[in-house]
C-alpha cells in the first residue's frame, strides 16, 4: 500500500511539473527559443496570488482578497510578464537580426528577465516561505488505507485536462496548424499567408497561463508559496521536458510525470537530497541512450548556438 | 585516359526511395580544367559531397590518385590532395581574412605545429605563406578584416585560396561563378586559369556555359543523376542528349545548350 | 592593500579563472552550463587530496586541476552526442548531479560542507590568474585555437579542411574541466572551507552569462565579463537583492545593445588599428 500511496504522490507532484514543461516544450517547439522566464512565471503567479490575498491590491486599492480572485489576478500578472519578455527578447531579436533564434541571445536575455523577476519579488516579500490558505487545503479522501489529497487530483485532472485541450488545438485547429507552420518554417509560413507576428504573442500568452496555473495549482495543493518555488519546480520541468524530448507535448507530460515518480520514490528509498542525484542522473542516462529525448522531434533543438 | 587523377566507377547514391545518383563513371585527367554540368536537380553537388566524403556512395568506387577512397573520412581527403569550395560561401565569418586562409594549412600540420602562437608572431612562416598566396591572387588588400564585412566576388575567392592553401593537386569548384556580375566572372576566370598554370586539375561544377567554354577543355554532363555525356567542350553543343537534357525535346540544328 | 580590496581582487581572480574554463568550450561551439559542478570537483577534490591524503596546498591545487581535466575528458564523450539545447542542458545535468552526490556524500561533507586546513592569499590568486590568463590568450593564437574557432563557426567546413571536430571538442572540455578545477581548488584555499550550497545552478548560469556577456570571439570576453559583473555590484555598494535585480536589467540592456558580447572581432581590430597603425595587416 505505502507503494501505491507512492505513486499517486509521485503522479501529483508530476502533475505540477507536467503544465510548466509544457511551457517549456511549446516555446522551444514553436519557436526554437529555450525561456528561462518560465520558472519566474510559475513563482509570479504563486507570490503575486499570495500577496494579493495577504495585503489586497498594492497602492491600497483594496482590502486583502480572497484565494480565487487573488490567483486569477497572479496567473494575469504571469501572461503580462510573459508578453514583456516577449517584447524585449522575441520579438526584438527577430526585428534586429531577422533571426530572433540566432546564437544564444534570447537564452541569455531571458536569463536576465530571470533575474529581474526573481529578485523583485525578494525585494518586495523577502525570501521567507509563506503559507497560502484554501477552504479545502487539507481535504482529504481515505480510501483503502491510501490519502488521496482532493486538491492535488483536482490539479492533476486540471493539468491534464489542458495539455489534452492543447494538443487538441495544436492539431484540429486553424491557430493551431498556423503554429505547426510557424515551428516548421518561419519564412514559409509567412508566405502561406501564417501571420507569425500575430501568433508569437499567443505562445507567450499561452506560456503565461500554463505557468500560472501551474503556479496557482501549486498553492492550493502544498498550501505554501516562496520566491525560490520557481527554480526548485522549473529546474526539475526542465528535466522533464528534456526527458520527454523538445517540442513533443505529450513526451513533457510522460517526463513531467517520470520526474515526479523518480522523485517521491528516489525520497522515500533514499532520502530528502536524494532526488537531486536520481532527476539528473536519469536524464543524464536517457540522453546518453536517445540524444533527442524520448518523444523529441528530430530536428528540434538540434541547432547550434 | 592516361594517369587520371579522379576515378568514379559506377557511382550510385540514394536518399530513402529517392535515386539521386545511378551508374557515374568517369574520369578527370591530371592538370585538366574540367567541367560538371547540367540543369538543377542532376546530382552534380551530391556527386561532390560524394568526391568529398561528406557522405559515402551506396554503390560504386570513387579513386584519388588510384588509391580508393571507401572509408577515408572526409577530414583526411585535404590531406591526400583534394580540397573543395561550397555552392554558398562557407568561409568562417568571425575570423579574418588571412586566419580562413591560414585553416587550409590545417591538414599539414603537425601536432606541434598546432601548438605554435602563430597569432602572436607577427613574422611565422605560415601567416608568411598565408599572406603571400593572398598577394599572388592579388587579394592582399584585406589580410586583417573579419570576412563577413567583405564583398561577395572577393569572398568567393578568398573561398578558393583558403582551399589552395592545403596545396591540393585537386580542387573540386561548386559554382564559383554564381551570383558574379560579367566583370567578376571574367576576373574569376583569369584566376582560375592561374591557378590552373601551378599545375592544380579543376573540377568546376557550373550553370554559366560561356563561363565553362572559356575555362574547361573537358566537359561532362549529367542529368537526373545519371551521366549523360562526357567529352570535349567543343563536342558537347553537338550531343543530342544533352540538346534533350536542356532543352527538353530533340530540336534539329540546335547548337547553343544553354 | 586593504582586506577588502584584497577580497574583492581575490574573487575577481577566482571567476575571471572560472569564466576562461567555460569560454574554452564556448569558443569552440559548446555551450556549458554545468560550471558549478566542474567548480565543485576542483575545490572538492582539493579538499580531500589535502584533508585526507595530506597533499600540500600547490600539489592538492595542480591534482584538482588534473581531476577536473580528466573528469571533462570522460564526460565529454556523453555529452557531444547530444546537440544544441540537448547539450546545454546535459552539461546542466551533469552539474546537478555532482553537486547531488556531494550533497548525498558524509564523506565529502554533506550539506555542512568541509572546512581547510591550509589558506592561500590574494597574491597567490593573482599569479595564477595572470597564468591563465596568458595561457589561454596564447593558445587562441596557435593552430589549435584557430580550429576550435573553426569548429564554432561551421562543423561540417572544419572537417573539410582537415579538423578533426571530435577530437577538439573533446580536448576543449577538457581543457575546459581543468581550468575550471583550478577554479575550484583556488576558491576552496582562499576561503578554507567548501559548502555545497555555494555550486547552485545561479553559479553555472551566472559563469555562462560572464562568458557570452564579454563575448566568445576573443580571448578578451571572459576577461572583460567577469571582470564587469564581479566589479560592477561592488562599485554599486547596495543590498544584496539589488545588485542581482540590476544585474538582471544589464544583461537584457547588453543584449540589445551587443548581441555579441562587449569585446567583438571588430571591436578588438579597431583599437588594435588606433594604437599601431601597421597592425592592421598583422
Amino acid at each position: 500500500m505505502l507503494i501505491v500511496q507512492q505513486v499517486l504522490n509521485g503522479l501529483m507532484l508530476g502533475g505540477i511539473y507536467v503544465a510548466v514543461a509544457v511551457a517549456f516544450t511549446l516555446t522551444i517547439g514553436i519557436l526554437n527559443f529555450l525561456n528561462f522566464t518560465i520558472p519566474t512565471l510559475f513563482m509570479l503567479a504563486g507570490m503575486i496570488g499570495w500577496s494579493v490575498s495577504f495585503y489586497g491590491l498594492p497602492f491600497g486599492m483594496s482590502e486583502p482578497l480572497g484565494w480565487i480572485p487573488s490567483l486569477a489576478i497572479g496567473i494575469l500578472c504571469a501572461i503580462v510578464a510573459s508578453l514583456i519578455v516577449e517584447r524585449f527578447t522575441y520579438r526584438y531579436f527577430k526585428a534586429k537580426h531577422g533571426d530572433a533564434t540566432e546564437h544564444a541571445i534570447p537564452l541569455v536575455s531571458s536569463l536576465g528577465f530571470l533575474l529581474i523577476f526573481e529578485y523583485m519579488i525578494l525585494i518586495a516579500h523577502g525570501s521567507d516561505p509563506r503559507g497560502f490558505h484554501t477552504p479545502f487545503g487539507d481535504l482529504n479522501w481515505r480510501v483503502a488505507g491510501l490519502v488521496i489529497s482532493i486538491p492535488q487530483v483536482v490539479g492533476l485532472i486540471v493539468s491534464l485536462a489542458i495539455v489534452a485541450g492543447l494538443s487538441v488545438l495544436l492539431a484540429r485547429s486553424k491557430l493551431g496548424r498556423a503554429l505547426r507552420a510557424t515551428a516548421e518554417k518561419p519564412d514559409t509560413a509567412v508566405l502561406m499567408g501564417v501571420e507569425v507576428n500575430r501568433i508569437v504573442p499567443i505562445v507567450f500568452i499561452m506560456t503565461g497561463l500554463l505557468c500560472g496555473l501551474a503556479g496557482a495549482l501549486f498553492a492550493v495543493n502544498y498550501g505554501e508559496v516562496s520566491p525560490f518555488m520557481g527554480e526548485q519546480v522549473g529546474t526539475k520541468a526542465i528535466a522533464g521536458m528534456v526527458l520527454g524530448g523538445l517540442g513533443s507535448v505529450w513526451g513533457a507530460v510522460a517526463g513531467g510525470l517520470i520526474v515526479g515518480l523518480t522523485e517521491t520514490f528516489s525520497i522515500y528509498f533514499f532520502g530528502a537530497t536524494s532526488a537531486q542525484v536520481t532527476i539528473w542522473g536519469l536524464l543524464l542516462v536517457i540522453l546518453l541512450i536517445r540524444p533527442k529525448g524520448l518523444f523529441g522531434h528530430n530536428a528540434i533543438g538540434k541547432g547550434k548556438f | 585516359m592516361p594517369d587520371p587523377i579522379l576515378e568514379l566507377d559506377g557511382v550510385g547514391k540514394h536518399f530513402g526511395g529517392v535515386v539521386v545518383l545511378q551508374d557515374v563513371s568517369f574520369h578527370v585527367a591530371r592538370g585538366a580544367r574540367h567541367a560538371l554540368i547540367g540543369p538543377n536537380g542532376a546530382g552534380k553537388t551530391t556527386l561532390f559531397n560524394v568526391i568529398s566524403g561528406v557522405f559515402p556512395p551506396d554503390e560504386g568506387t570513387v579513386k584519388l590518385n588510384g588509391r580508393d577512397l571507401a572509408g577515408v573520412p572526409s577530414r583526411r581527403r585535404i590531406a591526400m590532395g583534394m580540397a573543395r569550395s561550397f555552392q554558398n560561401i562557407r568561409l568562417m565569418p568571425h575570423l579574418s581574412v588571412v586566419e580562413n586562409v591560414m585553416l587550409g594549412q590545417h591538414a599539414r600540420q603537425g601536432l606541434l605545429g598546432q601548438l605554435k602562437p602563430v597569432g602572436l608572431l607577427p613574422q611565422a612562416r605560415e601567416r608568411r605563406a598565408a599572406l603571400d598566396l593572398l598577394d599572388a591572387f592579388g587579394l592582399d588588400a584585406y589580410p586583417g578584416q573579419v570576412v563577413a564585412n567583405l564583398p561577395y566576388g572577393i569572398r568567393k575567392k578568398i573561398e578558393v585560396v583558403r582551399a589552395l592553401m592545403a596545396e591540393p593537386e585537386l580542387l573540386l569548384l561548386d559554382e564559383p561563378a554564381a551570383g558574379l556580375n560579367p566583370t567578376e566572372t571574367a576576373a574569376l576566370r583569369d584566376f582560375l586559369m592561374e591557378v590552373s598554370a601551378r599545375g592544380v586539375t579543376l573540377l568546376v561544377v557550373e550553370h554559366d556555359m560561356p563561363f565553362v567554354n572559356s575555362l574547361c577543355e573537358h566537359v561532362t554532363v549529367m542529368n537526373f543523376g545519371r551521366l549523360i555525356y562526357d567529352g570535349t567542350a567543343a563536342g558537347v553543343r553537338e550531343d543530342e542528349a544533352v540538346l534533350e537534357a536542356y532543352l527538353g525535346h530533340r530540336r534539329k540544328g540546335a547548337t547553343n545548350a544553354a | 592593500m586593504s582586506g577588502y580590496l584584497s577580497g574583492v581582487i581575490a574573487i575577481l581572480g577566482i571567476n575571471v579563472i572560472f569564466a576562461y574554463g567555460i569560454f574554452v568550450t564556448a569558443a569552440a561551439g559548446q555551450l556549458n552550463l554545468g560550471g558549478a559542478g566542474f567548480q565543485a570537483i576542483g575545490a572538492y577534490g582539493a579538499a580531500i587530496l589535502s584533508l585526507e591524503f595530506g597533499l600540500g596546498i600547490w600539489a592538492a591545487i595542480a591534482a584538482a586541476t588534473v581531476i577536473g581535466g580528466l573528469i571533462g575528458f570522460l564526460i565529454a564523450f556523453p555529452i557531444l552526442r547530444t546537440r544544441g539545447v540537448y547539450m546545454v542542458l546535459a552539461t546542466f545535468a551533469f552539474a546537478q548531479v555532482v553537486v547531488g552526490i556531494v550533497l548525498n556524500s558524509n564523506y565529502l561533507g554533506g550539506s555542512m560542507g568541509l572546512i581547510m586546513s591550509d589558506y592561500i592569499e590574494t597574491g597567490a590568486i593573482i599569479w595564477a590568474t595572470l597564468g591563465v590568463i596568458l595561457f589561454v590568450f596564447y593558445l587562441m593564437s596557435t593552430p589549435m585555437g584557430l580550429a576550435m574557432r573553426a569548429v564554432h563557426d561551421d562543423e561540417p567546413v572544419a572537417d573539410l579542411m582537415g579538423v578533426n571536430n571530435r577530437a577538439v571538442q573533446v580536448a576543449a572540455f577538457a581543457l575546459g574541466g581543468a581550468i575550471t578545477g583550478l577554479s575550484g581548488a583556488l576558491y576552496a584555499y582562499y576561503f578554507g572551507f567548501v559548502e555545497v550550497q555555494y555550486f547552485n545552478a545561479l553559479l553555472s548560469i551566472f559563469v555562462l552569462l560572464y562568458v557570452l556577456i564579454g563575448g566568445t570571439q576573443t580571448a578578451w570576453g571572459p576577461l572583460v565579463g567577469a571582470g564587469f559583473f564581479t566589479l560592477i555590484p561592488e562599485a554599486l555598494r547596495m543590498g544584496e537583492d539589488w545588485r542581482f535585480l540590476i544585474f538582471g536589467v544589464l544583461i537584457v540592456a547588453m543584449m540589445i545593445l551587443r548581441p555579441e558580447g562587449i569585446v567583438t572581432r571588430d571591436a578588438v581590430d579597431r583599437i588594435r588599428a588606433r594604437l599601431s597603425p601597421r597592425a592592421r595587416d598583422a
